[in-house]
């Protein structure tokens, strides 16, 4: 079960929150082998590593970058993603409080290739230890000249903007956060055209994850075929996974895509449960996918094995539950986040989300009928797919996969008369 | 909070931005470190500041959670209740924050100190359950002794210098 820092590199060296200390451990070393090149060559070195977003989408990074015209004749910006908000996902904030400048290395090495003057950084609101932290890492690199008119090189100029939300989850989708940063409510464009094309201003746009863009430095400093080699042909490279949820030890683990199994991420890595305990279910990706049971425990971590077993990989924010969880609560639950961060603009998610919240909600208090079971149903194909989006998508994926795997529980649950509170689970970690 | 403040505090990064509108977020942030909130004059001082029509600059503070356009208690405590700080006990946690500061479930406290509301995920999932003061770095696995003991230093603190939420 290989583990590799490769992004998580503070867990290998100390010191990495000065710039010399992250010097000392090979950091900028990415971004000197890259200026080496053609910004053509740095492009073809990130498509041949394999590298996939690891926002959600898991869309090959190279081939998003190489999506930007060249000769549009206005400037490319590059912006990073860290308006990390899904639910059970706290990976990028681990790489924002320990190891920022390999963050803002990976994104230097982004903008050289796509030939970005100034791009920008945009930080969740509640972040706000983690906005500190990039500020003084930012004003670090400015001062020795990494950031700056010489950046790239004499008269070659790059700097980075830090941009704070506000607190919207929507933000997190790619053309909601450019909305955002251009000063507007942070509601998604119709696509396309998609940012490559007409992203922030209009104008040419890389849009990546933090993980995403901080796994470029050591790419670049080991070579793309070094990265391609690890792991599977079609999901090559580590991931960090947040475990969370009913598991002993919660927290984030980077693990190589594909060698790794569920089962080994939550029993070996996580801690497993406490004893006694049965697993019921997990959600892998975040809380945007379907759900899986225990037969789906031996299904190995890279984006084709968990898309064969019926879910994604998705931000990689795994969310166990045990047989003391109820399935039906835990789904209202969720619904109620869908509910509740959608941002209006289209109809089947602004008026189903509710609805997915308030029937879910009534079957929890008591008050369901069996044939709600037959509405909620009717609705799953009236919300997803039909709205500018993903958001709505996410709020039906683990309420429809749940009813269809554990409709027992969905019925039991009607007929008891409600979802007993559960026990809480106390401190098991502090 | 002025327009000239604003303007003053706007001034470094203005070139940063090909369109001056992507300033109203910064300023509204700015503009709510003094009171907290964002009380009618100073959404009037962000429009002037920015260039943009009160409304227009209303309509955006309106969008976002974290901009408050009602008054808040002096600490805004999140309480995290999405399903990995539910699975740990989060609606307890709340249930308690607020019996110890007297609210009803969210809102504010009487005495003006506190407004507790839930939060949707904070991306501290393995601190579970959760909270967060303001915009500070979240705090757990909390235990209801530890919640009310960062609720009593909270107390002893009084009201910030100025307001990150």
């Amino acid at each position: 079960m290989p583990q590799l820092n490769s992004v998580y590199r503070h867990r290998e060296f100390q010191d990495l929150l000065t710039l010399t200390g992250y010097e000392r451990a090979g950091g900028w070393n990415g971004l000197k082998a890259t200026l080496e090149m053609t910004p053509d060559d740095a492009l073809y070195a990130f498509h041949r590593s394999g590298l996939r977003g690891r926002g959600g989408a898991g869309f090959p990074m190279g081939r998003k970058a190489s999506f930007l015209p060249v000769d549009s004749g206005r400037p490319t910006y590059v912006v990073c993603n860290a308006d990390e908000s899904e639910p059970g996902t706290f990976k990028d904030r681990e790489i924002l409080d320990k190891n920022p400048f390999q963050l803002i290395e990976g994104v230097a090495i982004a903008s050289y290739g796509v030939g970005c003057e100034r791009a920008y950084i945009y930080v969740r609101g509640e972040y706000g230890h983690q906005w500190d932290v990039l500020l003084r890492a930012i004003a670090e690199c400015r001062a020795a000249g990494r950031l700056g008119p010489d950046a790239f090189g004499p008269g070659a100029p790059f700097d980075i903007t830090l941009y704070r939300g506000a607190g919207a989850y929507i933000c997190g989708e790619e053309t909601a956060l450019l909305e955002s940063l251009e000063g507007k409510r942070g509601q998604p464009r119709l696509k396309p055209p998609y940012p490559a094309v007409a992203g922030l201003y209009d104008c040419p746009t890389l849009i990546n994850n933090v993980e995403t863009l901080a796994a470029l430095p050591p790419i670049m400093h080991r070579g793309a075929d070094w990265y391609s080699a690890i792991g599977p042909e079609k999901s090559p490279g580590t991931k960090i996974f947040s475990v969370s949820g009913h598991v002993l030890k919660p927290g984030n683990y980077e693990i190589v895509m594909g060698e790794t199994t569920l089962r080994d991420l939550i029993f070996d890595l996580a801690g497993g449960l406490r004893d006694g305990r049965e697993f019921k279910a997990c959600w892998p990706g975040g809380s945007s996918v379907p759900v899986l049971t225990a037969e789906h425990l031996d299904t190995p971590l890279d984006y084709e094995s968990l898309a064969s077993a019926g879910s994604f990989l998705g931000s990689g924010g795994c969310i166990v539950m045990d047989d003391s969880g109820c399935i039906v609560r835990a789904s209202w639950r969720l619904a109620h986040f869908y509910r509740h961060e959608s941002c209006g603009k289209c109809t089947p998610c602004r008026e189903g989300t509710g609805w997915l919240e308030k029937i879910l909600g009534r079957i929890v208090h008591g008050d369901g009928r069996l044939e709600d079971l037959a509405m909620l149903e009717s609705l799953f194909g009236r919300i997803s797919g039909r709205t500018l989006c993903a958001l709505a998508d996410g709020a039906v994926a683990p309420v429809q996969s749940a009813l269809e795997l554990f409709r027992d529980d969905f019925e039991r649950v009607i007929q008891q008369g409600g979802s007993p509170v559960p026990e809480p689970m106390g401190v098991i970690n502090a | 909070m002025t327009a000239h403040e604003i303007s003053e505090f706007l001034a470094p990064i203005r070139h940063e931005f090909a369109d001056q509108r992507s300033l109203i977020l910064p300023a509204l942030r700015f503009a709510q470190e003094e009171q907290g909130w964002l009380p009618q004059g100073a959404m009037a001082a962000v429009a002037e500041a920015t260039g943009y029509s009160q409304a227009y600059v209303e309509s955006v503070a309106s969008f976002y959670d974290r901009l408050y356009t009602e008054p808040v208690g002096r600490r805004v405590i999140s309480v995290c209740t999405t399903l990995s700080c539910m699975l740990r006990g989060s609606d307890e946690l709340l249930a308690h924050v607020a019996a110890n500061i007297g609210t009803n479930g969210e809102g504010t406290s009487a005495d003006g100190m506190f407004t507790l509301q839930r939060a949707e995920c904070l991306g501290a999932c393995d601190r579970a359950p959760c909270l967060q003061v303001d915009s500070n770095d979240q705090q757990g696995p909390l235990t209801h002794d530890a919640a009310d003991a960062i609720i009593g230093a909270l107390r002893a603190d009084g009201a910030p210098t100025r307001y990150d939420r």
